[in-house]
C-alpha cells in the first residue's frame, strides 16, 4: 500500500497534502491549522463521490417524530419511520433500498461506528443500529460483513451492544482485537501500526495516535452513528468527533483543562484518506440528547428529549446544525454558549455534573470550522440545505 | 448447594456464589495479593480447593493459589475469552470467542475436550448429571456429554444467546437477544414454552418457588411460571436490566443499568429496598449470609444489608462490567475489567 507522510506545518500553517484539488487556500484566522503540527502517515486519498462531504456536500435532514420516545422507551417503529423517510428526503428515492443503495453494495464490508461512550440513556440508540443492519441487509448486505465498533470495548459490553444485535453482527471494540502478547502490541492489536497522526500536545510520552485496522484493512464502507451532545473539550460530539476519537487510539492526550487542541485535530484525522474516503453516510442520534455534561451526560436534568435523527452525508453541515441545536437549548436555559471564553466560569471536571454554567476547559466547536477548511463539507448556514421533517 | 459434579446455572446456584458456602460479613482492610493480567476480565472468577480460576480476554485461563497469588497453571485458548468458567467434578468448563467450549483439567490445566461451535461463547457452560449445556452468539443452543464432549443434541434459535442456562431436572431455561425466555426439554432441546419480552433477555435466570425470575432489556424484571411460562409478576426499572439475579431468603437482588440495585420479594414482586444509584450495574451480585456483594461499572464493589439495604463497606477498585466478587470467610476476590485480581481480608 502507498504510504505518505503529511505534515500540517505550524510555521508555515499550511497543508501540504498532495491531493491535487483538494488542497485548500489557507483561510484566514481563526484556522487552527497552524496551531499545532501533526504529522500525518497514511496511504494517499482516493478522491470518490463518496467520500466526505460525500453524495449531497451541504444537505441536512432533520426528521423529527413527536412519538419517537414514548413511555421513556425508544420506539423501534417510530425510529423505523424517521429513516424510511429521512433517507428518502435525503436522496429522493421513494424505495428504501433504492437510497441505501448509493451507499453500499451487497459485497460491502460495512464498519457502524457508534457512540457508546455516555449514560446509558445517551448513547446510540439499539433500536437506531438495528434499523441500519435491517436496511443494509435489504440492500444485500449479510449480517457476518457487519462490523459494529468503538474505540472502548467496556462501553459498548455496558450498553448492550454485543448482546443485543441481530445474530452475525460483529461488535468489537478496538482495544480488545484479540492481542496474545498484551494491549503494548499496536501490531496484535485493533489499529494499523501504519496508519497515524504524530503531534505532541502537552509533552506526552506517546505522540502516536494509530487508525483503527477495521477502517484501514477490513472495511469497505463506514456508516457513522453519533449522538446529538455537547463535549465539554469540542464543543459538540458529532459526526467529526465520533469517526476521529472514535477510530484513532490514544486521543484524549488532546486536552488537557483548560486548553484542547481537539481543534485541529479532529478535523486532521477525519481527512486521513481511509476514513475519509469510506465514511459515507451519517445519521446523528438526537432523540434523547445532550445539553451540558458531555460527553457522558450522568445528570439527566441536562438531557432532553429533541426526537430527531440528522441524516445525511457531509459532517460538516451536520455538526454545523447540531451546533446550532445545542446553543438554542442552551440559551434556552440560561447556560452559557459553547463559545464561551470566560474565565469565570471555568470550572473543575465535577462541576460539569452540577450546573450548567461551569466547564473545565474553553470548548473548540470552531473545529467544525476547520474540518470545512481541508474540504470535508460546508460549514456557512447560508449553504446548508436543512430540511425539516416531522414524521407520524 | 452445588453437587461436586453439577453446575446448573451461573456461578453454580441462585445465590451466585460460585460454590462457595459461607461468607464473611466484614469489610476487607488488607490487600493479601493482586495478579494484573494481560487484558480485561468481563467474566466472573470461581474458586474451589484454594484454587481461583479466572478467564481473560488474552485468552487465557489462569489458576492461581488463593494463599498466595501464585499461578499454578495457564490454559490458552484460541480466542478471547468472555464466558465465567464453570467448574464440575475435575474440569473446568469455559467458552471462548472462536465459538468453542473447553474442558480444562482442574489440578494440570490441560484440555481434555474441546467442542467446536458458531459465534462466541460468552455463556457460562451449565452442567447437570452428565451433560453440559451453552448458547453462543451464532443462535445455537448445545448439550454435550460431560465427560467426552461428544454432542448431545444442538437447536437453533437464530438469536444471540448470551444468557447462562438454569437447568433442573427436566428442563433448561435461557433468554435470548430477541426477546425471547425460553424453556427446552433437557434430554432433547426441545422448545416447551417461550416467553417474549419486547427486548432482549441477556441475564441469566434464577429458578425458585416454581417462578424462572430474570430481567430484560424491555426495562422489566419478570417472575414467569416454570411449568406454563405464564407471566406471575412484572417490576418496572429505570432502564434495561442485564444483571443476572440472585435469590436467597425469598428475595430477589438484581442491578439495573439505570445504577440501582433492587431488593424484591420473591413471591410478589414487592420492592423492599432499593439502592442508591451507583450509575449502572451490568453485573450480577451475590446474595451471602446477611449481606448483598455487587460490582459496578464505575469502579466500585458494594456490600449491603440483606434485610435493609443498608450499606456496609465498598472498595474502589475498578469496575466491572459482568463479574461477581467472591466472599469467604478468608478473603474477597475481585476480578475487575482492567484486568486486575485482587485478593483482600
Amino acid at each position: 500500500m502507498d504510504r505518505r507522510t503529511f505534515v500540517y506545518n505550524a510555521a508555515l500553517g499550511t497543508l501540504h497534502l498532495g491531493w491535487g484539488n483538494l488542497v485548500r487556500a489557507q483561510e484566514p484566522s481563526p484556522s487552527a491549522l497552524g496551531s499545532l503540527k501533526i504529522a500525518v502517515h497514511a496511504p494517499e486519498f482516493t478522491p470518490s463521490p463518496l467520500a466526505m462531504p460525500g453524495l449531497f456536500p451541504g444537505r441536512v435532514i432533520d426528521v423529527v417524530h413527536p412519538q419517537a420516545v414514548q413511555d421513556r422507551r425508544i420506539s423501534q417503529p417510530a425510529v423505523r419511520t424517521m429513516l424510511t423517510q429521512g433517507m428518502a428526503a435525503l436522496t429522493g428515492d421513494k424505495n428504501p433500498a433504492d437510497a441505501w443503495a448509493r451507499f453500499v453494495a451487497p459485497t460491502d464490508i460495512v464498519a457502524i461506528k457508534v457512540n457508546p461512550s455516555s449514560a446509558p440513556a445517551t448513547v446510540t440508540s439499539i433500536a437506531l443500529l438495528r434499523e441500519v443492519i435491517s436496511a443494509l441487509n435489504a440492500v444485500g448486505v449479510p449480517n457476518r460483513n457487519m462490523i459494529v465498533y468503538d474505540r472502548n470495548s467496556n462501553q459498548l459490553e455496558v450498553n448492550g451492544y454485543h448482546t443485543q444485535v441481530p445474530a452475525g453482527v460483529r461488535v468489537i471494540g478496538l482495544d480488545q482485537r484479540w492481542a496474545v502478547k498484551g494491549s503494548s502490541d499496536v501490531n496484535r492489536s485493533g489499529y494499523d501500526p501504519e496508519v497515524y497522526c504524530e503531534m505532541d500536545c502537552f509533552g506526552e510520552r506517546e505522540t502516536r495516535s494509530y487508525l483503527a485496522s477495521i477502517v484501514t484493512r477490513e472495511a469497505t464502507k463506514i456508516i457513522n452513528l453519533p449522538c446529538l451532545k455537547e463535549h465539554n473539550a469540542s464543543g459538540v460530539t458529532g459526526c467529526l468527533k465520533n469517526l476521529a476519537y472514535g477510530s484513532f487510539n490514544n486521543v484524549a492526550r488532546t486536552h488537557v483543562d483548560p486548553k484542547t487542541y481537539t481543534d485541529p485535530v479532529i478535523p486532521v484525522m477525519c481527512s486521513v484518506g481511509p476514513l475519509r474516503s469510506k465514511s459515507v453516510l451519517h445519521i446523528m442520534d438526537g432523540i434523547r440528547a445532550v445539553y451540558h455534561g458531555g460527553p457522558f451526560g450522568w445528570n439527566p436534568e441536562f438531557v432532553w428529549e429533541a426526537k430527531t435523527l440528522l441524516i445525511g452525508t457531509d459532517p460538516v453541515a451536520m455538526d454545523r446544525v447540531e451546533l446550532e441545536i445545542v446553543e438554542q437549548k442552551r440559551r434556552e436555559v440560561g447556560a452559557p454558549s459553547l463559545w464561551d471564553r470566560n474565565p469565570a466560569n471555568l470550572g473543575r471536571s465535577s462541576d460539569i455534573e452540577r450546573t450548567a454554567q461551569k466547564n473545565p476547559f474553553y470548548r473548540e466547536p470552531n473545529h467544525i470550522r476547520t474540518a470545512s477548511e481541508l474540504g470535508l463539507g460546508v460549514w456557512d448556514l447560508a449553504k446548508i440545505d436543512r430540511r425539516k421533517l416531522v414524521v407520524n | 448447594m452445588p453437587s461436586d459434579t453439577n453446575w446448573v446455572t451461573l456461578l453454580a446456584s441462585n445465590d451466585r456464589r460460585g460454590g462457595v458456602a459461607a461468607a464473611a460479613r466484614k469489610p476487607p482492610t488488607e490487600l493479601i495479593w493482586k495478579a494484573t493480567l494481560g487484558d480485561a476480565v468481563r467474566s466472573s472468577p470461581v474458586l474451589r480447593d484454594g484454587v481461583l480460576y479466572v478467564a481473560c480476554r488474552d485468552g487465557r485461563l489462569y489458576a492461581f493459589d488463593v494463599s498466595n497469588g501464585r499461578e499454578r497453571w495457564r490454559y490458552q485458548a484460541a480466542a478471547a475469552i468472555h464466558s465465567t468458567p464453570s467448574i464440575s467434578g475435575n474440569l473446568v468448563l469455559v467458552g471462548a470467542d472462536d465459538g468453542t467450549v473447553s474442558a480444562i483439567d482442574r489440578a494440570s490445566g490441560v484440555r481434555r475436550w474441546q467442542v467446536p461451535g458458531t459465534g462466541e461463547v460468552w455463556a457460562s457452560p451449565t452442567v447437570y448429571d452428565d451433560d453440559v449445556y451453552f448458547g453462543s452468539t451464532g443462535g445455537e443452543i448445545t448439550a454435550v456429554d460431560r465427560a467426552t464432549g461428544e454432542l448431545r443434541w444442538r437447536v437453533q434459535p437464530q438469536a444471540r444467546i448470551c444468557s447462562t442456562a438454569y437447568v433442573t431436572d427436566r428442563r433448561i431455561f435461557l433468554g435470548c437477544s430477541d426477546g425471547r425466555l425460553m424453556a427446552l426439554e433437557r434430554g432433547t432441546g426441545k422448545e416447551v414454552w417461550t416467553h417474549r419480552a419486547t427486548e432482549a433477555v441477556v441475564a441469566s435466570p434464577a429458578v425458585d418457588g416454581g417462578l424462572v425470575l430474570v430481567g430484560s432489556e424491555d426495562y422489566f424484571f419478570y417472575a414467569v411460571d416454570a411449568e406454563s411460562g405464564k407471566v406471575r409478576w412484572k417490576v418496572e426499572t429505570g432502564l434495561g436490566v442485564t444483571s443476572s439475579a440472585a435469590v436467597a431468603g425469598g428475595k430477589v437482588f438484581f442491578g439495573g443499568r439505570d445504577g440501582y440495585l433492587y431488593a424484591l420479594s420473591a413471591a410478589d414482586g414487592r420492592e423492599l429496598w432499593k439502592s442508591r444509584p451507583m450509575r449502572a450495574i451490568t453485573a450480577p451480585p451475590l446474595a451471602a449470609d446477611g449481606f448483598i456483594c455487587v460490582q459496578s461499572f464505575y469502579g466500585t464493589t458494594q456490600a449491603f444489608e440483606t434485610d435493609t439495604g443498608k450499606e456496609l463497606w465498598r472498595a474502589n477498585l475498578g469496575g466491572s462490567v459482568s463479574s461477581t466478587p467472591i466472599v469467604s470467610t478468608e478473603a474477597v476476590y475481585l476480578a475487575t475489567y482492567p484486568g486486575v485480581v485482587y485478593a483482600l481480608r
